[in-house]
């Protein structure tokens, strides 16, 4: 069970080096995403009709995943960013403008767009670190000024249809490049998705950066006695955190083929819910990319599957709230040491735990 | 941690709570006064009376949330459970002729039960506040949506109507603000002369020395998140009396629970727990009331509100706490 372990596991023996960054819970989840991909197949119709389908499905929640990668970093850290919807709308909507209002290449627009993503971040590092003012608190404020910006950037009718290569974003699948048997089958997002899952797994269980995330999430004051730059860590965490969330926001737009300066609103509490249902510690310092990568398709494929069967989306929501609650309450009990779950219910009744020191 | 060290002995203590509530209260006055020059009718008797009123609904939701904060908690269900009450008892209202004492009881027993809920998943099962009230956020919201069933309250009964609009016995103070009052003083009493209080911000201030010391913590936080609840669910109650009307997005959509938390903070309470300070949170929604609605009165665009929203939250906690990447 790696669940429990310390930062320190992912120090470089031989051994570590050749371990996949999984283990119990993200075993648990892959169980978990298995039974739900064949539940749905077999009890509702039109949930499973061919490979293309289902992977198509995926175009629905891929953006969730994007935000839940960028996310994990920072609350690896122990932060939270709960901009990272205003972002999302408010890069989208500049992007859309500079193409409609200005003429900018799409593409062009984009990265212009995904790069202020990154500037909202540092912004965002900036309260923290400089202001002073604890993470929740100071995206939250953030997020209510992004979310101005990006209502008053989006004007009265908000640009939509764009080029058709951009809304392939979106909605597109990835031809030419795989063998013709696979064409039509394997959404852009897809791929885009699963290349930065990679890249962020690797960067963060193999990488001298992600050691240090780690670390700074498992104990601020042990990381910078031990001279570690805390700052620069917070700072690139929160940097990324906006990035992705911007580039979630585009494929949104690409996904819509239009911008609205509230579509991003949606994003925060699913992919917050995707990275805790992940195995990522809310107090920072513990969990795994690979986790919150199993855990976005587990989510995405629950609520495609519940909205298939019939469910409304409210309904949908509320399972989905009720199994992270679910989750983590099963975490929190096989999770402390030695004993079964008979043993900790009767522990718990007869004698409460201490509380943490800072429970917030 | 060093949000606690940074804290001066209690020797600063009175003189730093009563600076806020008198620049809260200068604030708010000399912002009343320019848009009063400005637009004579901001000053006049209805609209003074409007805005009190308009602030009632979430200073009842934000005390409840000063408490859950000066424990070092979060509670974000306060929107959904407010939208939640408001449905419940409105629907009842308006198509069973449900009585306003009977509103009252369903709205404080719905808030006790499902803040004893968050309450429990929050102490009992060691779920970290943000998340325990983001999932509830969700099923309460859910169970809106579900009891609701596609309706809408739009009307409710004149007894209901009376009562989050006119005086009693003829005052010219509405009902709601004379409730507000009673509130506010029930909390600061509990807050700051109970045994209740003190173990409140003793948890807050430091959980571990508080269960060392004797404190049941456990349940002084089922305690804490029931009474969140209950203070949520009857701001509900007096919401759909005061609008007439509730929909699936009441409290949602405002984002309440945001709100809740912004004047809480800027009223003086520490995010980072163990430190309260009822009077002024009430004050801070007087003060958001009063620029909400001196913003119409000055035509300024409606986009623009929530950023200053937004800014007020990050002044306000400016210097509050000291404390780089800490826990969410």
């Amino acid at each position: 069970m790696d669940m429990r372990a310390p930062a320190n596991a992912n120090a470089v023996t031989p051994r570590n080096r050749r371990r996949l960054p999984v283990g119990g819970w993200e075993l648990a989840l892959t169980g978990l995403l298995a039974a739900v991909v064949v539940g749905f197949g077999a009890a509702a119709p039109g949930f499973y009709t061919g490979p293309a389908s289902l992977l198509g499905l995926t175009e629905n929640f891929l953006p969730f995943g994007l935000v839940a990668l960028g996310l994990s970093l920072v609350i690896l850290t122990g932060g939270i960013d709960l901009s990272v919807g205003a972002v999302a709308s408010l890069s989208a909507v500049l992007a859309a403008q500079l193409w409609s209002r200005f003429g900018v290449d799409i593409w062009a627009a984009a990265a212009v767009g995904v790069a202020l993503g990154g500037v909202l971040g540092l912004v965002n590092a900036g309260v923290i670190l400089r202001l002073g003012i604890e993470p929740l608190i100071a995206t939250l404020g953030t997020s209510f000024l992004y979310g101005s910006a990006a209502v008053a950037a989006a004007g009265a009718e908000p640009p939509s249809g764009f080029p058709g290569g951009f809304t392939a974003l979106g909605t597109g699948t990835v031809d030419g490049v795989l063998p013709a048997s696979l064409a039509g089958l394997v959404p852009i997002q897809l791929v885009v998705f699963a290349a930065f899952a990679v890249l962020f797994s690797a960067l963060v269980a193999r990488s001298p950066f992600g050691r240090v995330l780690v670390m700074v999430g498992y104990s601020p004051d042990a990381a910078r006695y031990s001279g570690i730059r805390t700052g620069r860590v917070l700072v690139t965490a929160y940097a990324v955190s906006g990035a992705m969330a911007s580039l979630a926001g585009l494929v949104l737009a690409s996904y819509y083929d239009a911008v609205r300066p509230d579509m991003g609103d949606v994003l925060l509490l699913t992919a917050i819910t995707m990275v805790v249902l992940g195995g990522v510690s809310i107090f920072g310092g513990e969990g795994t990319v690979a986790g919150v990568v199993v855990s976005v398709l587990v989510l995405g494929f629950l609520r495609q599957g519940m909205l298939i069967a019939g469910f409304s989306d409210m309904v949908t929501t509320m399972l989905t709230g009720a199994i992270l609650l679910a989750s983590i309450a099963v975490k929190n009990l096989f999770n402390r040491r030695g004993t079964g779950l008979a043993n900790q219910i009767w522990a718990m009744i007869r004698r409460p735990e201490p509380p943490r020191a800072n429970p917030s | 941690m060093s949000a606690a060290a940074a804290r001066s002995p209690a020797a600063s203590r009175p003189s730093w709570r009563e600076r806020r509530e008198l620049v809260l209260v200068a604030v708010t006055a000399a912002s009343a006064g320019v848009v009063g020059l400005v637009n004579p009718g901001f000053l006049t008797f209805e609209n003074l009376r409007f805005v009190a009123l308009n602030s009632v609904v979430l200073s009842i939701v934000a005390l409840g949330q000063t408490l859950v904060i000066a424990m070092r908690g979060i509670d974000l269900s306060v929107a959904p459970l407010m939208g939640l009450s408001a449905m419940v008892c409105g629907l009842l209202a308006q198509s069973h002729g449900l009585p306003l004492w009977g509103a009252v009881g369903i709205a404080l027993a719905l808030g006790l039960a499902l803040g004893t809920l968050n309450g429990v998943l929050v102490a009992a099962l060691n779920i970290p506040p943000i998340i325990t009230t983001l999932g509830t956020y969700s099923l309460f919201g859910g169970l809106t949506f579900l009891y609701s069933d596609g309706t809408q309250v739009d009307q409710v009964p004149p007894a209901y109507a009376a009562f989050g609009n006119a005086g009693p016995l003829g005052l010219p103070v509405p009902t709601p603000v004379l409730v507000l009052v009673l509130v506010t003083a029930a909390c600061w009493f509990a807050l700051n002369h109970s045994r209740f209080g003190r173990a409140v911000l003793a948890v807050g201030n430091n959980a571990a020395a508080a269960y060392n010391a004797g404190l049941r913590v456990t349940a002084i936080r089922i305690q804490v998140y029931a009474l969140s609840g209950l203070l949520a669910c009857f701001s509900g109650l007096v919401f759909v009396c005061y609008t007439g009307s509730a929909t699936v997005t009441t409290g949602t959509g405002d984002h309440v629970e945001l709100q809740s938390i912004a004047v809480a903070l800027v009223g003086g309470t520490l995010i980072a727990g163990g430190r309260a300070n009822v009077v002024g949170t009430v004050l801070a929604s007087l003060f958001l009331s009063t620029v909400l609605t001196a913003l119409v009165f000055l035509q300024v665009p409606p986009i623009w509100y929530s950023a200053g929203e937004g800014l007020m939250i990050l002044v306000a906690v400016r210097g509050g706490t000291r404390r780089a990447g800490g826990t969410a």
